[in-house]
């Protein structure tokens, strides 16, 4: 700015004609190589971008001799992908990044989540703990969805919620990452659940 | 599955297509920002799926700006998310929260954040099951409203 403008600024006018839509955002959490990025390029109006984000990682502290967990920021990438539902309102689908060996620290990216969709690879169940005891902790709404891969799942929906110990009030499902009515249903069921929330 | 591994990569430099995203950059984060850090000083940094548009203002000074602040401005001539601005233009997600913050203040981009407790609105709820459930799969099936 010059010497010469004026002192006052004309109030920011926005360039576009139209009011920003309010964005919403549901997460999609996993383990490693469980299909959240087919996940959310299946429903997503847009290609899945990614872009990267700073998490704080808690080490397992296996060999701290101090019991204060080792935290430490790292940057991930993650990738995500909208969906418009009408001028007023756009749905974010944001994948959390992989994380299996650490537990993890998403409070930056799932702040105001709607909810949540866990994916599970019924034949590495082990991946999710991580990301269903983070939503339970949370309080936020989340169903666990056990990805069909090649059309079938290694166990029954009543073993993977058994295995995974969650409370009754969270739905467990089976679906196809790959295909978008599955993909759909799947949210459904999470978007659901937290209205059944808002209404308890 | 298609891609054969999780596309966030175990090195986390690396998208879907393995092409390298955002890590090409030589140039710290905190250069860019002056060595400022998102949410430092209100205590919580702008959520990533808050809108951020350009203003007649911004627009009209894209000419004077230069580098990051040129091209978030030239970015957002449609509201956009500041995800998508990080992703499109791989800067690192805390740089473009840092930076457009800048520019709200400097009147050349409005933000606006999501209002508190939208997501535990029954109404936006339905709307966005009522969105949801008008989506074909991919056979042009409809799901049942019951």
């Amino acid at each position: 700015m010059t010497p010469t403008e004026p002192a006052t600024r004309p109030a920011a006018v926005p360039a576009a004609a139209v009011r920003p839509p309010l964005p919403v955002k549901l997460v999609v959490a996993g383990g490693f190589g469980v299909g959240k990025t087919t996940t959310v390029g299946s429903i997503s109006e847009i290609e899945p971008l990614t872009t990267e984000a700073a998490i704080t990682e808690v080490a397992a502290g296996v060999d701290d001799l101090t019991h204060t967990p080792r935290k430490s920021t790292t940057t991930v990438a993650m990738d995500f992908g909208c969906l418009t539902i009408d001028p007023t309102l756009k749905l974010y689908l944001f994948g959390t990044p992989g994380q299996d060996r650490f537990g993890f620290m998403w409070d930056d990216l799932v702040e105001g989540a709607v909810g949540a969709l866990v994916i599970v690879d019924t034949r590495r169940l082990d991946d999710c703990y991580a990301a269903v005891d983070y939503f339970e902790h949370k309080e936020i709404p989340f169903a666990v969805a056990a990805n069909a891969f090649d059309g079938t799942v290694e166990h029954t929906l009543d073993e993977v919620r058994w295995a995974l110990d969650v409370a009754e009030e969270v739905p467990v499902v089976v679906f196809d990452a790959r295909e978008r009515g599955s993909v759909r249903d799947a949210l459904l069921v999470v978007l659901e659940l937290a209205l059944a929330r808002t209404e308890a | 599955m298609a891609d054969g591994q999780d596309p966030a990569g175990a090195d986390g430099f690396t998208g879907p297509d393995g092409a390298p995203v955002g890590a090409a950059s030589a140039v710290r984060p905190f250069l860019l920002t002056q060595g400022r850090v998102a949410g430092y000083a209100s205590g919580s940094a702008i959520p990533l799926e808050t809108q951020v548009v350009a203003t007649t203002a911004g627009i009209d000074a894209l000419d004077r700006l230069t580098l990051e602040r040129h091209d978030i401005i030239a970015a957002c001539r449609l509201p956009q998310s500041v995800a998508e601005i990080a992703a499109k233009l791989r800067l690192h997600l805390n740089v473009v929260r840092v930076l457009a913050e800048d520019l709200r203040a400097e009147g050349q981009l409005t933000v606006h954040v999501p209002r508190p407790g939208a997501a535990r609105d029954a109404s936006v709820l339905r709307k966005i099951i009522d969105g949801l459930r008008a989506i074909p799969d991919s056979r042009g099936v409809l799901r049942d409203s019951d």
